[in-house]
């Protein structure tokens, strides 16, 4: 009598279980493989608009990539290299312009939300000028490409080298918010590798090393 | 063949007995575990345990990564790059040499320290103990701030406590006394100057705890310039050491290894080689690259100097009469070099490190009567690296005593651990009315100052130093302070009434005293940018000139009685630990001393002959006391049985025992088998300060007579001397020990020219070569004749590849993690040993025996000639290191990463720290390889041959490593490849390795009686 309560209800888990876990099998990946991670970052930074339709140079902001291992997040005071000027949309500022003629006074400045953000970090205040009592803190942004602690990865050669920007990183100026859309499994890194001793970069021999301790050491 | 005949090489006299069982036990890297005393797991409960683990380890890795943030800078600085190094020119504060570094800092912390090339002392050396002041830098136990009555206090509140006081002494006329170590900063002895000037009775009391006041006093004597001269070691063919270990840690090794390096420069054009003779009671560095070592009892040092007098003075036709008596050295041998050296006479060289003021007097007579000064010594521009006086330490404890003394402060020293016992410091420096230490962190003397004014580390501190007259080098921080700590010079000036900075302070001065002596025709403005840039500066024209030899100075040594019976107490300081200041640093302490091979203790060394006397053998216990029931309590030590010592000799290291290094009772991984870090007493060592004795005013290291008894009883020593042993068991090889050193005297050298000295086996092979290498093929070359075994290459490598500490427990257990080990040998000579040094480290084998036992490839070729080891691969099976020739693998049995984050700052980020379960070895600082040629690859340059350096060679003192493209035939390792003098170690074995050796060669004939030996 007790057994069969045993197995009814294993039989249940079982099922359960089965079905919990069937959905999740055909997307089954390897542990540590983040592809289409597309978190929600602290300012709604759009690469669309910035490389996208602004056309800005990936190295413009990301120069690091070019003298570093790293390519880095641009500090906050890069981003003032214009944002001291544009402080909202064309269509938020020509909205307020419009405003201010029709109640005969000058424009007020317009901050749009999300630059808000940035000029808090940086510690100034509605006129961009600094706070007082306020301290630049660094913006929190949310890692997305991120290789384990036994990856070395090295931008500078790849950049020298000419691989584009896009090869690893997928189209990123189409994107609104940065989505990882390669593995960046060690199985992906190393055919780019070996087929770029084929074919090349940008019409130029190239010399990528498949040694183990290219990457790890 | 040119060759002489094979000579037998050991580690310790256990592996030169006959006895198999012990070679049998050595050859084992992965030593059974000693009997288990507890058996709280049993194989059934440790399976249990470790599934019940791995299901846990599953169900807890069935999760995603978690959110990791990126935080930029807000605003960046412009010369910052996260990811990018950035290197300061500054100089070494590990002891009072004053080397040239430079200084890596990551991400705004320092990491590193290497060799400063342009540097004209160092010349891009830096020794163990200055690569190892990193570490120092991120101890935790430092002082965090100001400290009053032994409680936290404010700046304000010590200022205001120590103004008021001193407005009290100054209105009353009472005594200051500044008590330290010699100072080589200009602008802070300024400071201290200005400081003491404004009291009727102020003074600054100046000593050296590994002190040179006897040289000093001699030359007041004899000179009238109370100076350190400076010694060229690069300009002498003959070189005399009387008890000086000036390659290890006399005054200024780095600088005297590169000097000696440069005299005995075999593939120079034309090759010199210098002859070098060691009169010595212990075995010392220096001695153990001696082409004769005369082995002699400390009070035998003033007769030797007296007879190279008498002897000199005869062929210079000069009358000088020998009183102190004959020692007991074999004549002949004090003939030849006395004859060696008068043919040498202005290249020639005599130091002594014996205080004795008389011998120092005769050692000045003889290099006086060698013409030796202006040539191999400059007193013109004499060192300013040791400039302390005894007799300052004898009077201020007068003062101290009648109570007389109404301020001390003491800053950069450690009176009260380091000074003999008869000065009774620990008991007098309470006496003054007022102490107050600036101490980085916590010592004997800072426990008794009512005031504690913590000083910044140098990596945090603006500052100065002149080494040498006209030598001037910057101090510059490489990080913020850490804690709430304030420059020394800027206390002094805080109490002279002066509110300024360090920048500001030293800036002024060299304004003021500096700028003028540099005569540079470019504005202060840019001389100091300049000056900071490069770390250093040559400043124009000698201070002073020197007066005229006076020869009545001169007299023969009082005659003496041969001291009676019992052992002669030699205290020597260590390569390490120096005077015990580094006794807090973990990495030098777990440094095997290059002589014994001991880690984490000191040891009552006996010579062979001794102990068979005694009837001791290494690591029993003895009773060590003074005859006379005089002095000093006796101790208890555990012995070490040291070939190459003088029979009468016990020989104790210095540094030990220091107060606060109970913290290193846990510093090994805790499991349930660990045991504690510290000896019986609760320290590492035992310090034997208080034994040094006082005579004439001048504190003796080695001239106190001791007892030595049998204890019951006995103590492992944590001694890597057997680790990772290299030489086969009997049972396998009946040829006895292999040839793992090739070694020859220099007439043998030079009349078998281009031939080669260890003629290599050549191997066909069935197989074509597994491993072509295209591009570069990275290999190095070590000179085994330039190597000194300082060890400064262990530390370089221990803080370029994150490599652990394990603590003394797991040293014994053969554990320790260094990826470059150096294989100490003894071979018999004469009645005596040679010694060779041999740097150990991964061979990167082309035939590597370890790739082919793994089952996970974990350890593979690389196209560029790299055995290379992929952590995240290895599974941890240890085929590797049983079928790796050399034995220089090493296993992580845990983690061994420090919890503390503040400790974990000094990590390099470019090298995993590596977790437990994984094998390791050296990789040839493949993480240089690959920022060199990224670097030449961005600047579109092809990769000179130099421009890769792995740390072990970027800061040896003797630049006895040299590593390059083996393929490139102009490369300089090619070259040194090429030489007669190249050989591989365990060629037989054809595993086709980078890394090959030159063969050591002693300045000797080949008839000399010691060749016919081994």
């Amino acid at each position: 009598m007790k057994s069969y309560v045993v197995a009814a209800l294993l039989a249940v888990g079982l099922g359960y279980n089965l079905l919990a876990v069937t959905p999740r099998i055909a997307n089954w990946r390897l542990p540590g493989d983040n592809q289409d991670y597309e978190p929600i970052q602290p300012i709604a930074y759009s690469h669309r608009l910035h490389a996208g339709e602004m056309q800005i140079p990936c190295l413009y902001c990301h120069f690091a990539a070019e003298k570093s291992r790293h390519a880095g997040i641009p500090p906050a005071n890069v981003c003032m290299n214009c944002h001291k000027s544009v402080t909202a949309t064309l269509g938020a500022v020509r909205a307020e312009d419009e405003a201010a003629t029709a109640e005969n006074r000058r424009p007020r400045r317009v901050m749009s939300a999300e630059l808000t953000k940035l000029y808090t970090a940086l510690g100034l205040d509605d006129q961009l000028a600094p706070a007082a009592g306020a301290h630049p803190s660094p913006v929190r942004w949310v890692q997305v490409h991120r290789l384990p602690d036994f990856v070395y990865f090295d931008h500078r050669p790849h950049v020298a080298a000419g691989v584009t920007c896009q090869t690893c990183h997928g189209p990123i100026e189409t994107m609104e918010r940065v989505r990882q859309t390669t593995s960046l499994s060690m199985g992906w890194c190393v055919n780019c590798h070996r087929t770029v001793n084929q074919t090349g970069v940008a019409g130029r021999r190239v010399n990528a090393s498949t040694d183990c301790s290219t990457c790890h050491y | 063949m040119a060759n002489e005949s094979p000579r037998r090489y050991w580690r310790s006299l256990e592996e030169r007995a006959p006895d198999d069982a012990f070679r049998e036990a050595a050859a084992d890297e992965f030593p059974p575990a000693p009997e288990q005393t507890a058996t709280l797991f049993g194989r059934r409960g440790f399976l249990q345990a470790a599934g019940f683990t791995l299901a846990g380890a599953v169900s807890a890795g069935c999760q995603r990564a978690p959110v990791r943030y990126a935080l930029p800078f807000a605003n960046e600085p412009e010369t910052v790059t996260p990811g990018r190094s950035l290197w300061y020119a500054s100089t070494c504060s590990a002891c009072e040499a004053g080397c040239g570094v430079l200084v890596k800092v990551r991400d705004g912390r320092p990491i590193k320290i290497e060799g400063n090339p342009e540097h004209p002392l160092s010349r891009g050396g830096v020794c163990a103990a200055g690569q190892a002041a990193v570490l120092g830098l991120y101890d935790s136990q430092r002082f965090t701030g100001p400290r009053r009555g032994g409680a936290d206090a404010t700046w304000e509140q010590v200022d205001a406590d120590v103004l008021a006081r001193l407005a009290a002494i100054r209105a009353s006329g009472g005594a200051v006394r500044v008590l330290s170590q010699t100072i080589t900063s200009p602008a802070l002895q300024a400071a201290i100057d200005r400081f003491l000037t404004g009291f009727a009775d102020g003074r600054h009391v100046v000593y050296d705890a590994l002190s040179a006041s006897g040289v000093l006093d001699a030359h007041a004597r004899t000179h009238g310039r109370r100076v350190l001269p400076r010694y060229a070691l690069e300009r002498a063919s003959v070189l005399v050491g009387i008890d000086a270990d000036f390659l290890g840690t006399w005054v200024s090794p780095v600088e005297f290894t590169r000097g000696y390096r440069e005299a005995r420069s075999l593939e120079g054009d034309p090759p010199r080689c210098s002859y070098h003779v060691q009169f010595e009671g212990r075995l010392s560095l220096t001695g153990t690259k001696a082409d004769l070592r005369v082995r002699i009892l400390p009070e035998d040092e003033p007769r030797v100097i007296e007879q190279l007098v008498a002897r000199v003075a005869a062929k210079a036709g000069v009358a000088f009469e020998a009183r102190g008596g004959a020692p007991a050295v074999d004549g002949a041998v004090l003939d030849d070099l006395a004859a060696r050296l008068w043919a040498a006479r202005g290249e020639s060289l005599v130091m002594a490190g014996t205080p004795d003021l008389a011998a120092q007097v005769l050692v000045n007579y003889l290099n006086q009567l060698l013409g030796n000064y202006g040539h191999t010594i400059d007193l013109e521009r004499p060192s300013r690296q040791r400039r302390g006086e005894d007799a300052a330490i004898e009077r201020l404890a007068g003062e101290l005593r009648a109570g007389s003394v109404a301020a001390l402060v003491v800053l950069r020293a450690n009176p009260v651990y380091e000074l003999p016992a008869v000065h009774e410091f620990a008991t007098l420096v309470p006496r003054a009315g007022l102490v107050v230490s600036l101490a980085q962190a916590p010592d004997e003397t800072s426990a008794l100052a009512a005031i504690v004014c913590p000083d910044h580390h140098a990596l945090e501190s603006w500052g100065d130093a002149e080494p040498v007259d006209g030598l001037a080098a910057v101090v510059q921080p490489a990080i913020r302070p850490l804690a709430n700590t304030r420059a020394a010079i800027e206390t002094f000036a805080r109490w002279s009434g002066q509110d300024a900075t360090a920048l500001d302070l030293v800036r002024a001065h060299w304004q003021q005293a500096v700028f003028q002596r540099s005569g540079a025709g470019e504005g202060f403005d840019a001389f100091w940018d300049r000056v900071v840039h490069d770390g250093f500066t040559v400043l124009g024209a000698p201070s002073g000139q020197p007066a005229a030899f006076s020869d009545g100075a001169v007299t023969p040594l009082p005659a003496s009685e041969r001291q009676g019976d019992g052992f002669a107490l030699v205290l020597h300081p260590t390569t390490a630990l120096l005077d015990g200041r580094h006794a807090h640093n973990p990495w030098l302490q777990e440094l095997p001393d290059p002589i014994t091979k001991i880690t984490w203790d000191n040891v009552a060394a006996l010579a062979p002959a001794a102990a068979e006397r005694l009837g001791v053998t290494s690591g029993d216990l003895v009773e060590i006391a003074s005859p006379d029931g005089s002095g000093q309590p006796p101790l208890v030590l555990p012995v070490h049985v040291q070939p190459g010592q003088h029979e009468g000799v016990l020989a104790v290291a210095l540094g030990y025992g220091r107060a606060g290094t109970e913290r290193f009772a846990d510093i090994g991984p805790r499991w349930l088998d660990a045991q504690p870090g510290v000896g019986p007493n609760g320290r590492v060592g035992v310090n034997l300060a208080p034994w040094l004795i006082t005579r004439g005013g001048l504190v003796h290291a080695s001239a106190r007579r001791v007892t030595i008894s049998r204890l019951p009883g006995r103590y492992e020593l944590a001694t890597t001397q057997h680790h990772h042993s290299i030489n086969e068991p009997r049972s396998v090889s009946s040829a006895g020990a292999r040839p793992l050193v090739v070694e020859t005297s220099l007439s043998l050298l030079r009349s078998s020219a281009d031939q080669e000295l260890a003629p290599h086996p050549r191997y066909e092979s069935w197989w074509p070569d597994d491993h072509p290498t295209g591009g570069p093929r990275w290999g190095m070359v070590v000179d085994l004749s330039a190597c000194t075994g300082c060890s400064a290459c262990v530390v370089a490598c221990q803080a370029e590849n994150n490599i652990p500490v394990v603590g003394r427990d797991e040293v014994r257990r053969q554990r320790e993690m260094h990826w470059m080990r150096i294989d100490r040998y003894f071979t018999d000579a004469a009645d005596d040993v040679d010694v060779v040094h041999q740097p150990m480290l991964c061979q990167h084998c082309a035939n590597a025996s370890c790739e082919s036992v793994c089952p996970v490839l974990a350890t593979v070729h690389s196209s560029e000639g790299l055995n290379e080891q992929v952590y995240n691969r290895c599974v941890g099976t240890r085929y590797c290191a049983n079928n790796c020739a050399y034995k220089v693998r090493r296993f992580n049995w845990f983690n061994y990463a420090h919890p503390s984050e503040r400790e974990n700052l000094v990590l390099n980020p470019d090298v995993t720290v590596r977790t437990r379960g994984v094998m390791e070895k050296c990789s040839f600082c493949v993480q240089r390889i690959h920022e060199a040629r990224t670097e030449a690859r961005r600047r579109n340059v092809p990769l000179a041959d130099g421009d890769v350096q792995p740390a072990c060679g970027q800061s040896c003192p003797a630049r006895a490593i040299t590593f390059g493209d083996l393929n490139d035939p102009k490369s300089r390792v090619a070259t040194l490849a090429r030489s007669q003098r190249f050989f591989r170690v365990l060629e037989e074995l054809d595993l086709r390795t980078s890394v090959g050796y030159l063969s050591v060669v002693r300045n000797r004939e080949a008839t000399s009686p010691e060749a016919h030996h081994g």
